[in-house]
């Protein structure tokens, strides 16, 4: 009887679930997507690195945040069930008069909740599992992965780990509403409809004043930050992070009146079909949202930032690579006492690594230094450089050493180090290995270094794989809690308002007008906070560009075109569930 | 004489298998310029009747006519833009939209009509020293007393110049002080503007000021009552011995 008032009761308010369910549905999906990277292409492509570390790196500082976001989503989806029971709250008073036990109506909301978790967490999974592919197939042309790693696969300790995490949360989730039921009042149950929120009368002119001095904060800020760049933390930075919040707090606090103020002055604007009606609601609950509206917007901003910095530097990183390492194999090597002869094909030759057989160009080569320390280098040294490499590179080499070229061996010249410059031949991988195992062995010389372009491009996709992941998987999981949160508040905002729409409808007001003031409403909760974190996340580009552009260049163009794909996606299906959300409970209760 | 409104045959059933008649075939028609009351005890079937006369709820047999217009006969979207232009409404509990002044409050109702914006004032204002609610207009409705809220709604209802006010228990959450203020103000409208009034009330005083009253019982019909000439005072005492007559509950009535 219980489970089947249980089923009924959630299909009956399957849209009131809709919003909780899709955070539910979002919030699974990320956890099992960053917590199944081993069916990464990206990842396996690493992994297959014999000496590469890097992989459990990264899994290792995915599962410490995953606590951090595990966290954040549990206490999201505490606040989102907390809407839901709130907005029932007269139902289960109901419930409670007709004679049922409050243990009773307790395990009625247990069920409840244990039936949407379990849909939630079925469609989560599913979700995840296709993103994870979709994802892999992101990240593999981002990283030029060969498509040989790429397969379809499902991981089974993630499926484990975000089923027990999620399992974890509905619990929490349970014993918090069974203990709040247990000490409500009957009669506050039922009286729970608020007839409307207390409206307190503000004046327009100060929130036209505190509008003003909130968009003067905000210039202050921008401007000390782009003058004096964004890495210099000192406690002026903190002035200015302080200046900017309190200043988007202030926009948000006087932006509804300020708006007010600027339609009345407009008769046409203000007269015309319900934009007064619009406006004023506006007004009314932006004492209440006003800083729920400050946060997400700073939410935003940091999802933003995150996400954009973190795709912009991974490209960044990709360009440094070529320019780093020219050759498969660079080694240079100093001799036992300066001016000694190495042959350094024939060394490892002789420790299993044959120049001849392994490689398709080799060129080895020494370095001179003259009289004031300044490295030299033979001409027909370059020349072989240049036949084997091409002009290009072998400049590049010559400035980026300041190399001094000589014609010929003078006196005051003597070899400073040996060069090994080679590209293999065949298998990259086979002949690394070969590589590795004679150069570990060179032990009678006075030392020597060498870089390798797989091992350098392991390490560097490493970093950037790390830093692409981290940065997506916070950005997305601030973007989701900052819409989820805005769209329960607009919903619980269109129940609170349910009685003017129905006088509207009663002064005969079409169901469409009706329909365009509530997504107006919405697109204005959703839209300004985006707004104006848009602009935010473009001085604070603009100044994180001149601290990259050291390092490199940010490639503008895909960060942004990728934050504008994720922003459009979560962003935009929170901001239709919500529109969809209020029409229908306005319309239910006209 | 312009007949306003014109009901017919007017049933509306409740319920499948045991039939309720909330309504059961009623005729009557209200002229231009009247001030008609519909009075009975509750459970006849007033507000059915209103709810149906302003399209909130569908018949389920008869025509009802608005200057001519079968309005039984509306699509939804019509329906809207029936009640947008040619009715207006009062009542019980005003129904003010408490985020909005009582200027605009007001003057929402001339903005979704689609009211030039240089009219609104003029013509806001102008209703409102009829209605005497000029000092009154920049305050909020937590800010005005129920006579205030109420007369303030009178004038959303009248400023659209509707072809029929509708007005359900204006009265009946006032004292008695402030309800006579609003019925004396209804009697303005309905002389200076020329207003046709429809008003539902169980109160014989507040029925007093109406020209004609119509009582029904169980759905149907009781009689009816013309004032005619008499004084307000004469037309009460026989309103007070139909009511009587109607055997309801007296308390239930009055």
């Amino acid at each position: 009887m219980f489970s089947k008032l249980a089923v009924k009761n959630v299909g009956r308010s399957f849209r009131d679930y809709g919003v909780y369910f899709l955070t539910v549905a979002f919030g699974v999906c990320l956890f099992y997507v960053f917590n199944a990277l081993e069916t990464q292409s990206v990842i396996r492509y690493l992994a297959q690195h014999p000496r590469s570390n890097i992989v459990e790196a990264i899994q290792q500082l995915i599962g410490v945040l995953s606590v951090f976001v595990w966290v954040v989503l549990a206490f999201l989806i505490l606040y989102a069930s907390g809407f839901l029971v709130r907005r029932r709250a007269r139902e289960l008073g109901t419930y409670l008069m007709l004679g049922m036990e409050r243990r009773q109506v307790a395990l009625l909301l247990l069920a409840e909740t244990a039936v949407t978790a379990l849909l939630a967490l079925a469609v989560g999974l599913g979700l995840g599992v296709v993103l994870s592919q979709a994802l892999s197939l992101f990240t593999a042309g981002l990283f030029a992965v060969p498509m040989t790693f790429f397969a379809f696969s499902v991981s089974l300790p993630a499926l484990g780990k975000t089923a027990a995490a999620f399992a974890a949360i509905f619990l929490l989730v349970m014993v918090y509403h069974a203990f709040a039921l247990s000490r409500r009042k009957l009669i506050d149950l039922l009286r729970a409809r608020r007839v409307n929120q207390e409206l307190k009368v503000r004046s327009l002119g100060v929130s036209v004043v505190l509008f003003l001095l909130g968009c003067a904060l905000l210039a202050v800020a921008y401007a000390m930050l782009l003058t004096r760049g964004l890495l210099r933390v000192d406690t002026l930075f903190w002035v200015m992070l302080g200046l900017g919040s309190l200043g988007t707090l202030l926009f948000f606090r006087g932006l509804s009146g300020f708006l007010l103020r600027l339609c009345q002055s407009s008769k046409t604007l203000y007269y015309k079909n319900l934009n007064m009606f619009i406006l004023r609601q506006f007004n009314a609950a932006i004492n209440t949202t006003y800083r729920s509206m400050t946060v997400i917007c700073l939410m935003l901003l940091l999802a933003i930032g995150i996400t954009a910095t973190s795709v912009g530097l991974n490209n960044t990183v990709t360009q440094m690579a070529d320019r780093t390492v020219p050759q498969d194999v660079e080694l240079s090597v100093w001799p036992e006492e300066e001016g000694g002869i190495i042959d350094l094909p024939a060394l490892l030759a002789e420790r299993g690594f044959n120049p001849d057989q392994q490689c398709s160009r080799w060129i080895t080569f020494p370095m001179y230094r003259d009289e004031n320390g300044r490295p030299c280098m033979l001409q027909a040294d370059y020349d072989a450089y240049g036949a084997a490499w091409g002009e290009e590179k072998a400049g590049a080499f010559v400035t980026d050493w300041g190399v001094r070229l000589v014609p010929q061996e003078t006196e005051g010249l003597s070899a400073s180090r040996w060069y090994f410059l080679a590209d293999y031949a065949g298998a990259a991988q086979e002949a690394e290995d070969a590589f590795l195992e004679a150069v570990n062995d060179l032990t009678d010389t006075g030392g020597y270094s060498y870089t390798t372009r797989l091992s350098t491009w392991m390490d560097l996709m490493g970093t950037k794989v790390l830093v692409l992941f981290i940065g997506l998987y916070l950005g997305v999981v601030f973007l989701v809690a900052s819409a989820a949160v805005l769209a329960l508040q607009q919903l619980s905002q269109a129940a609170d308002s349910a009685q003017r729409y129905r006088v509207l409808s009663q002064l005969g007001v079409s169901q469409r007008m009706r329909g365009r003031s509530v997504d107006i409403q919405v697109f204005l909760a959703f839209f300004l906070p985006l707004a104006l974190a848009l602009v935010h996340a473009v001085v604070g580009m603009t100044a994180a560009n001149a601290v990259i552009a050291e390092v490199g260049k940010v490639d503008a163009a895909a960060s942004s075109a990728v934050t504008a794909l994720l922003l459009v996606a979560v962003y935009g299906g929170y901001f239709l569930a919500t529109c969809w959300g209020s029409r229908r409970i306005l319309r239910s209760q006209i | 004489m312009e007949q306003i409104l014109k009901v017919e045959r007017l049933c509306r059933d409740y319920g499948r298998s045991t039939v309720t008649h909330a309504v059961d075939h009623v005729d009557f028609s209200v002229e231009k310029g009247e001030f008609v009351g519909i009075m009975g005890p509750s459970g006849s079937g007033k507000t059915t009747l209103l709810n149906c006369i302003s399209t909130i709820d569908i018949p389920t047999a008869g025509r009802i006519w608005v200057e001519g217009k079968d309005i039984t006969a509306l699509g939804r979207k019509e329906l809207a833009r029936f009640r947008r232009e040619r009715l207006g409404f009062v009542f019980q509990d005003c129904n003010l939209l408490d985020t909005l002044t009582a200027f605009e409050n007001i003057a929402l109702a001339l903005t979704i009509r689609k009211t030039p914006p240089r009219k609104v004032e003029s013509l806001v204002e102008e209703t409102a020293r009829m209605l005497e609610i000029s000092d009154c207009l920049n305050k909020y409705p937590y800010q005005m007393s129920g006579g205030q809220q109420q007369r303030t709604a009178a004038a959303r209802a009248i400023v659209t110049r509707p072809a029929l006010i509708l007005a359900d228990e204006p009265t009946g959450a006032l004292d008695s002080k402030s309800a006579r203020l609003l019925l004396e103000r209804f009697e303005a409208m309905n002389e200076l503007c020329e207003a046709t009034i429809l008003m539902v009330t169980h109160d014989a005083f507040t029925a007093s000021y109406c020209h004609r009253i119509l009582f029904l019982r169980d759905g149907a019909v009781f009689t009816r009552l013309e004032r005619g000439d008499q004084s307000r005072r004469d037309f009460f005492r026989r309103i007070i011995g139909v009511v009587s007559q109607l055997g309801g509950d007296q308390s239930d009535v009055l």
